[in-house]
């Protein structure tokens, strides 16, 4: 549906995006994720055709956007990062302006904006002038305006940026209702958003694609050694001796406290040694209290891979990384 | 056509909600109602032909004046207010081309200057009560200034596009007018017959002059629609160019 082929862009000789490819597959949302600065709100420009690109294509349900960009423009509803309406129009209008705009017929006009006030939840405001709403409500007014002529591919900029807690919520419920009917390339630096909403995960970072795929299978491939974490009832100091022991161990620490005794252990990529421990467990009469796989987060990968991206060319630029998991973990709190 | 007509009527209704507007409207009234009555009052002898009237109103100075600084005014937000804001993203990923923007915006602010001008009307009606007024030279008269309106507000359109900044648009804006105004002004400077001829088809004082007195010329009519063209022009060239800067 939306095909992006090898797309670069560099401003006075700074590369910005550097070739970057990917699909997002028909009512399917992909997350473009990346830090701050590293070059997704230039893509998407690009996507959208506002941004010409240096070198790439882009085409949207296999329009080209820059060889034919009103006729591939039809397909498309963006959400712009700034979101700067018009503070003077009110709700109802600029959304009919908008459906006017993108040469919505005029009979289908009053029903089209009626069903995009109504799917964003902005009914109750459809009559003040926008400049008097909150962000969030204004955020979804912007969407509203975005997918008024039904296009097949939304392209939204970091749309729960600046929202509070429960406005997020809401936001991120529409937009996995969007899914039904269009195809979605959401932008964030938000790490649980990605698990929370999107089918696919695409990295990029200093403008390069550094990793692709779904939010599990990066997970997966990316986690260096599967982890377990075993509770023992009591105090067991020989525990982590014993289960060092157990084939496709790596690493075992025991941490002993308020009668228990954790120990986490790391193993070889492949081995499942749940069963393993279990066994000796029962062999010597401790009471297993938890076994829990220890999985990498998707917020370690992320963090992994920048890291790794900017330690190759440390020498080069002041490291990013340091930025990434504090903004993670801001959005944790909230 | 009806992404068109979505921007100008958008344009057109947006002047409303800024004060600016307002206070252009209410000095243009002001201004215009002195520029009346004074003329009115220096032409009061039963000696002065009528059409004096109507071809004086059209083409004194201070017309001249409040055109540019109307035109300077409205022309100064058209683009620059939107990219500052970056509302500009949005609408140029619509299916629109930035041509059909540059021409709807152009069209809502000119549109807003002859809504300024609207009020004048009143006076041909006003004097029509106390004698005859020839309709032909006052109509004409009105199209000139519809003209070199629309001639100035897409001088000052294309300021707008080369800036994000509602100021320098309008000082650019002006600069634009002026020179606009000045290139057939020069007709006056030359010496050489043929050069004066030539430039006399840029000079739109001799433009107002010819509609006051109800001489709807087409040389007149091309001069000022191919200028306005050729701004737009620029204009859609300076939008493509700066979009996204």
């Amino acid at each position: 549906m939306l095909d992006v082929q090898g797309l670069s862009k560099s401003f006075f000789g700074a590369v910005a995006v550097d070739n970057v490819t990917f699909r997002v597959e028909s009512g399917e949302i992909l997350g473009f994720l990346g830090p701050n600065g590293a070059g997704k709100t230039t893509t998407m420009r690009m996507i959208t055709g506002f941004l010409p690109p240096s070198a790439g294509r882009v085409f949207l349900d296999g329009v080209d956007i820059h060889e034919k960009p009103i006729a591939a423009k039809k397909h498309l509803g963006y959400l712009p990062e700034t979101l700067a309406l018009y503070p003077e129009m009110r709700v109802q209008e600029y959304v009919k302006f908008r459906a006017q705009l993108c040469g919505v017929p005029s009979r289908e006009i009053p029903d089209r904006c009626h069903e995009a006030i109504e799917k964003c939840f902005v009914d109750d405001v459809a009559k003040k002038p926008i400049g008097t709403l909150s962000k969030g409500y204004r955020q979804r007014v912007g969407l509203a305006g975005a997918l008024v002529h039904r296009p097949k591919v939304l392209i939204l900029d970091e749309p729960t940026v600046g929202l509070d807690p429960r406005q997020i919520v809401k936001v991120r419920e529409l937009i996995r209702n969007l899914k039904k009917d269009h195809t979605i390339l959401l932008s964030t630096h938000i790490l649980p958003e990605v698990e929370l909403v999107c089918d696919r995960v695409v990295i990029i970072d200093r403008g390069r694609l550094v990793a692709s795929g779904s939010p599990e299978n990066l997970r997966q491939q990316m986690s260096q050694a599967p982890g377990l974490t075993a509770v023992v009832k009591g105090e067991v100091t020989e525990a982590d001796t014993v289960l060092r022991e157990i084939p496709g161990v790596l690493r075992a620490a025991r941490i002993g406290a308020g009668g228990e005794t954790r120990i986490l252990l790391d193993c070889e990529k492949g081995h499942d040694i749940r069963e393993a421990v279990f066994r000796e467990a029962v062999t010597r009469n401790w009471t297993l209290l938890e076994l829990t796989p220890r999985q990498a987060s998707l917020e370690d990968v992320f963090v992994r891979l920048v890291t790794q991206v900017n330690d190759e060319d440390r020498q080069k630029t002041l490291p990013d990384a340091e930025e990434v998991p504090e903004e993670a973990d801001g959005a944790k709190e909230s | 056509m009806k992404p068109f007509f979505a921007i100008v009527r958008r344009e057109f209704l947006s002047y409303f909600f800024s004060p600016l507007a307002y206070v252009v409207l209410t000095a243009s009234l002001v201004m215009n109602g002195i520029l009346f009555s004074g003329l009115l009052q220096a032409l009061n002898s039963p000696e002065t032909p009528r059409s004096m009237f109507w071809s004086l109103y059209f083409t004194n100075v201070f017309f001249w004046i409040f055109i540019m600084a109307q035109s300077m005014i409205i022309a100064m937000r058209l683009l620059a207010e939107e990219r500052k804001s970056g509302s500009i993203e949005a609408l140029l990923t619509a299916p629109v081309s930035e041509a059909v923007v540059v021409a709807g915006k152009f069209t809502g602010g000119w549109f807003f200057l002859l809504f300024l001008w609207l009020p004048t009307i009143l006076y041909p009606v006003l004097l029509s009560r106390f004698g005859a007024v020839d309709v032909g030279p006052v109509a004409s008269g009105y199209l000139g200034m519809a003209l070199v309106g629309a001639l100035f507000v897409s001088a000052g359109t294309f300021a707008s596009a080369i800036t994000k900044n509602q100021i320098v648009a309008a000082i650019v804006g002006f600069v634009f007018i002026i020179c606009t105004f000045f290139v057939g002004v020069f007709q006056s400077f030359v010496n050489d017959p043929e050069m004066r001829d030539r430039l006399s088809y840029l000079n739109l004082l001799e433009h107002m002059d010819d509609f006051s007195r109800g001489i709807v010329d087409t040389r007149r009519l091309v001069y000022t629609l191919s200028m306005v063209v050729f701004f737009l022009f620029l204009s859609t060239r300076a939008l493509e160019a700066n979009k996204g800067k």
